[in-house]
């Protein structure tokens, strides 16, 4: 996991408009780059079927006449022990390897965010409740804890989503406390509640809304996270299972043919790899928007 | 008097979290659907021998009472018995610690020992080619699956180049050729201390590829915190200070500037434990390295549930221990912390 | 400034420690010592060293743990290991061999008429590892032990008695006659072990536990690291005799992962394995270092349907799905090849198999049509078919049948579990069961009648899946197949011929009622360096895949 950023209360999120968000990010030659290579992955994803070369082998029929073709003018990326065109593969994995995280993320920042932003704001013991929980998660090495969870609920896609939900969620709610305490004392906060709006209302309205970017920026980090934890319990064989074309788990099924096929692992890999290093990098410039004081 | 009470505080607080973490995984496990008891016995198992076995293992108690034993059990470091090996798991542990801790070590020390400086090259170049390529390549470290970087590097290091071993520790054929006296059975030291040279670089050889695939991650955090740290630091009046009274640069920043980034770095290092823990899982399999991790993924595979039970602990336990550390490290180097 | 000079020192003192304890920049001048050299040279001038042979060392890395070293209570995959250290009366040679039997710790035998009374003369002069002397008493007090609490007790069953005749020659009573042979030179519950250590055990039962040795084999327990490794080393007082090229040592590192296994061969690592990944074979037989020979193995797949549950109750859909698996892409796809369609549920290569046993084909206009005769035309109904997450072969093969069963409008919902699991599953409510079990199985010793058309098939009236040895993972029950049964088995004994040709019989009913699909007989796969010579498969001991004492080292 990247360092947890220092968060500072922002006043307002009147000056981060979304364009100068993305005038900041396309200025600099590396985040234009990271953006592209994201948005070529989400169309993969859109638009697998389409783009694949080999789109019934990249959903998993086998084709057992081509295999362990190496790379070639038909077969750009070669074929696996199966006979499937390992770049079809990579392409239709992309959809389970996007949806999948933006799930865990979504859901992790869902059930973290509003349970931070209540502790934070109402103080006292409700606070001191959550706070210990989501510190005795934290106590764990969250791929750790994911793994754990994975294993006891048995091997699977929606197991090991489920696991990685509950092995984020407190991040999420550590950022939302900490926006949340300091927001409490704000004059516009005390006028709120001295116009008689109920607290529901304070915390959707005025506190949620400003953890935003301080949330955006880890979950685009954990975008990246996401991506490789599921890659990584894929591979050891606890989440995704086969013939899913998951990253991690075709990475998994090159491993024994590395020192004659290796472009089979090698491939897939690559692209965990790419698509990771584009949401940290991403995220990267997107710390120095938010938080410009913490780095340069 | 307030240091030795914030001290004791953490102590207390970390003990707490650890009976906490012990609640949460005795129910993780417990959650398990598969019938442990016909795990335990094995594939042409009859009903009765089930039954038997349940009774035998104490499942049929109620939750609470089944935790309860389990931590009366744990206070007197018993950890319980793998289904898959059926040994006490205290000793599959500490058989493979060693090896397991051997690998934490060289991978941090080589991330330490490259990330430090390189951050600290970067925040002086900052804003040239080499400040860009040091991001660069610390970000790459953060993204580089750890089941991915220990592949190629065998690719490359074993079959292209034969530099390197495949995999595993030790070469077999050397317990017979020169054996090795086992003292603690961290191999390299051993080898080093009974002067088994033929051993000592055989093993060596061996700790390269799966240390630096466990040290990419630690090493592109620890460049990039030293970085950060180095970079808030150098703009403090009394740096300034220093550079107008005309205080050679190089001194400023080893002797001024590096003190005062060493505290976010040993949050870093307290964190990228968490990373290395996890990071044994796939280092160990890939490499076939004999540890805690190795086994632990094979718990995890086979259901072995108080292995993945002891597993868990005993890592989320170091964890804590090692955030210990560093906090108490932390609030002696900067007492402000200890006030909170 | 105290603070933080102390505290740099405190990192000083932590870098040294961890370069004590880690990895050492530059390695210390390395002598440049050819390994036969002795580890420590003492003296200050030069020694004079004398190379010391290296023992012929065989490294294997296996697939087999050890769940214990007790040679009766065995009943797993240490039997690899334990073949190697104990022996039998006799050892059931493979199919095609010239001899049936070879005599092992028995030179000779003979039967009674009804085949109910047997005698076997012993080998003289054979001691066990511990001393003691392998006589007719030692062999009674092993049998009447397997027989007590071994973990295969159960082939025992047919044994009234066993007694000593005299010092060298044992008599054993059946009461029924079955082929003791085969029983005689099963892979478990039948090592003769020494007298002294059953006494041990019988009065400590840990003794097995730490690695004992109490057989008459040609290998002996040197070490064990538990789940790690095993050191073997040879028996200098084998009655066999020992000759040039044959190996001193045997490292066996235990490695689950059948990849790691691949690559420790392809590294040099390991001399030989078990098992590698099936797809990776094909590399390998293009490799000019390695031989890959693909012998038939006892191992078969079978296909379970629940025939308590509708629609699988009615036979005319179990016959339609019956010709809706695609055998030989299961075989092509599943097990790289390596197979042959089954032809009932005796394997190929062991009594009582018969290539008279119908087989279904692959039609799907066939299934079509027979679904639509049942009344489910065009399909219409989904099935949950469960298979082992551990077992590779069937995690690539069951797409297949999921693909192909979707042409007849079939939908299959494929589920990996744990093997426990899917066992637990089928064991505990049939109604609840899943609809199509996946099974790879093989017989205890070398009689699939007595097993396998048995342990799978012969059902009881009420409860049919509760019968004694638990396979009956279709919960079928057919007296007609039963009576059959008994039949074939009463003469199994005796006379072998008409004994398979009732076996047949009840086989092909048994085809013909469908309670399961026989997928296919495996063959097994095995890649060997070519350096070493002396492999021979021996199918009836399929956790054995190297007689150690068989192999010769390279020149």
């Amino acid at each position: 996991m990247a360092a947890i950023p220092i968060i500072t209360p922002v006043e307002s999120e009147n000056t981060r408009t979304l364009r100068h968000v993305f005038s900041m990010i396309l200025r600099e030659p590396l985040s234009l780059l990271s953006t592209a290579v994201i948005m070529l992955f989400i169309l993969m994803a859109v638009f697998a079927y389409q783009m694949a070369p080999f789109p019934e082998e990249g959903a998993g029929k086998t084709h057992a006449s081509n295999t362990l073709l190496s790379p070639s003018a038909e077969h750009w990326l070669g074929t696996d022990k199966l006979g499937r065109d390992i770049l079809s593969r990579i392409i239709v994995g992309a959809r389970p390897a996007l949806i999948i995280p933006i799930g865990v993320v979504l859901f992790a920042v869902l059930i973290g965010a509003p349970l931070g932003a209540l502790a934070g704001y109402k103080g006292g013991w409700l606070d001191e409740v959550i706070m210990r929980i989501t510190d005795l998660f934290l106590a764990f090495p969250s791929l750790l804890l994911a793994m754990a969870i994975a294993s006891a609920l048995g091997r699977g896609l929606d197991k090991a989503a489920i696991a990685l939900i509950v092995s984020w969620w407190p991040w999420y709610t550590r950022i939302a406390r900490g926006v949340a305490v300091g927001l409490r004392e704000r004059y516009f906060v005390e006028a709120a509640q001295a116009s008689g709006v109920s607290d529901a209302i304070i915390i959707f309205r005025h506190i949620l809304p400003n953890t935003l970017s301080p949330i955006l920026v880890q979950a685009t980090v954990d975008m990246g996270t996401v991506i490789l934890a599921m890659g990584g319990l894929a591979f050891l064989g606890l989440g995704t299972q086969p013939p899913s074309p998951d990253w991690g788990l075709m990475v998994s099924e090159g491993r024994g043919f590395i020192l004659d096929q290796w472009w089979i692992a090698t491939f897939p890999g690559i692209a965990i790899f790419v698509v990771v290093l584009a949401f940290n990098l991403v995220g990267d410039t997107l710390r120095d928007i938010f938080d410009p004081r913490q780095y340069k | 008097m307030q240091k030795l009470e914030f001290f004791l505080r953490r102590i207390a607080t970390s003990i707490l979290v650890l009976i906490g973490v012990s609640v949460i995984t005795f129910f993780i496990a417990r959650v398990v659907p598969a019938n442990p008891a016909a795990l335990y016995i094995g594939p042409k198992a009859r009903q009765e021998d089930i039954n038997r076995v349940t009774k035998q293992l104490g499942l049929d108690k109620p939750l609470p009472v089944q935790y309860l034993v389990y931590m009366q059990e744990l206070l007197h470091g018993d950890l319980g018995t793998s289904i898959s090996t059926k040994r006490p798991i205290t000793e599959e542990l500490t058989g493979r610690i060693p090896a397991t801790l051997e690998l934490l070590f060289s991978g941090m020390f080589i991330a330490i020992l490259l990330g430090v400086p390189l951050g600290v090259l970067s925040a002086r170049a900052q804003g040239e080619p080499l400040d860009v390529a040091v991001r660069i390549l610390s970000i790459a470290g953060v993204s580089m699956p750890a089941f991915f970087l220990g592949l190629i590097l065998q690719i490359i290091f074993f079959r292209n180049l034969h530099l390197l071993p495949l995999a595993g520790r030790v070469d077999s054929n050397l317990r017979f050729t020169n054996p090795l006296t086992e003292i603690t059975n961290f191999i390299l030291f051993d080898s080093f201390v009974t002067s088994n040279w033929v051993t000592f670089k055989d093993a060596f050889l061996h700790l390269l590829l799966p240390s630096l695939t466990l040290a990419a991650y630690p090493l592109g955090l620890i460049a990039r915190m030293t970085r950060a740290a180095m970079l808030e630091t150098l703009e403090q009046d009394y740096i300034r200070t220093a550079q107008a009274y005309g205080i050679n640069q190089t001194i400023i920043i080893y002797l001024y500037a590096l003190k005062n980034a060493i505290s976010p770095t040993l949050t870093v290092i307290g964190l990228t434990v968490a990373f290395a823990l996890t990071g044994t899982f796939f280092v160990e399999i890939i490499f076939n390295w004999p540890g805690l991790g190795l086994f632990t993924v094979r718990s995890l595979l086979n259901v072995d549930y108080p292995a993945i039970m002891g597993m868990t602990l005993f890592g989320s336990m170091g964890y804590v221990l090692i955030n210990l550390i560093v906090d108490l490290l932390q609030a002696w180097v900067d007492p402000r912390i200890s006030l909170k | 400034m105290k603070r933080s000079s102390a505290l740099l020192s405190v990192l000083v003192v932590l870098a040294v420690l961890l370069s004590a304890c880690g990895a050492a920049a530059t390695p210390a001048p390395a002598t440049q010592a050819p390994v036969t050299q002795p580890p420590v040279p003492t003296a200050t001038e030069a020694p004079t060293i004398v190379p010391t042979p290296a023992p012929l060392v065989l490294k294997y890395a296996s697939s087999a743990n050890i769940t214990t070293w007790d040679p009766i209570a065995s009943f797993s995959t240490e039997a690899a290991y334990m073949a190697n250290m104990y022996e039998q009366l006799l050892r059931v040679n493979a199919p095609g061999s010239a001899e049936q039997y070879t005599p092992l710790l028995a030179t000779s035998w003979d039967k009674s008429a009804d085949g109910l009374t047997w005698t076997f003369h012993l080998r003289p002069n054979v001691k066990f590892h511990d001393g003691e002397a392998m006589n007719a008493a030692a062999v009674v007090k092993s049998i009447e032990a397997e027989k007590d609490h071994a973990g295969a007790s159960f082939i025992w069953l047919p044994l009234a008695s066993v007694e000593a005749v005299d010092d060298m020659t044992v008599k054993f009573t059946l009461s029924y006659a079955q082929p003791l042979e085969l029983i005689l030179g099963s892979e478990y519950a039948a090592y003769i072990v020494s007298p002294k250590a059953l006494d041990a055990a019988a009065a400590n039962k840990d003794y097995w536990s730490t690695g004992v040795d109490a057989g008459t084999g040609p290998y002996m327990l040197e070490s064990y690291k538990a789940d790690q490794e095993i050191i073997l080393t040879k028996n200098p007082d084998y009655w066999g005799g020992w000759q040039d090229g044959q190996y001193n040592k045997v490292s066996v590192q235990i490695v689950p992962e059948a990849t790691t296994r691949q690559q420790m061969l392809e590294s040099g690592d390991a001399d030989i394995v078990t098992t590698i990944p099936g797809d990776s074979y094909a590399t390998f037989a293009t490799n000019p270092d390695f031989t890959v020979s693909t012998e038939p193995a006892l191992f078969n797949y079978t296909a379970f349907f629940n025939t308590t549950k509708k629609p699988l109750s009615d036979v005319k859909v179990r016959q339609a799905l019956s010709y809706a698996f695609p055998y030989d892409d299961i075989i092509k796809i599943g097990a790289s090849g390596r197979g042959t369609q089954s032809h009932g549920t005796a394997p190929n290569g062991v009594f009582p198999y018969s290539a008279d046993v119908k087989q279904y084909t692959y039609d799907i206009e066939k299934a079509k049509q027979l679904l639509k005769d049942a009344g489910h035309p065009g399909g219409g109904f989904k099935l949950n078919m469960t298979y082992a997450s551990e077992n590779s072969t069937e995690e690539a093969f069951a797409p297949l049948i999921k693909d192909s069963f979707a042409q007849i409008g079939v939908d299959v919902t494929i589920q990996p579990m744990q093997f426990t699991e899917q066992w637990a599953l089928a064991k505990a409510d049939p109604a609840k069961a899943q609809d199509i079990f996946l099974l790879l199985y093989w017989p205890t010793y070398s009689d699939a009648g007595g097993d396998n058309m048995y342990s799978m098939f012969y059902g009881a009236k009420d409860a049919p899946h509760l019968n004694v040895t638990n396979f009956n993972l279709s919960y079928w029950y057919d007296k007609d197949y039963n009576d059959l049964w008994d039949t074939a088995n009463g003469l199994s004994g005796t006379d072998l011929a008409a004994s398979l040709a009732k076996y047949t019989e009840a086989q092909n009913l048994m085809v013909d009622q469908a309670p399961a699909a026989f997928l296919f007989d495996t063959k097994v796969a095995i890649v060997t360096p070519n350096k070493i010579t002396g492999f021979k498969y021996n199918l009836n001991y399929p956790d054995v895949r190297f007689w150690f004492y068989d192999l010769r080292a390279p020149k």
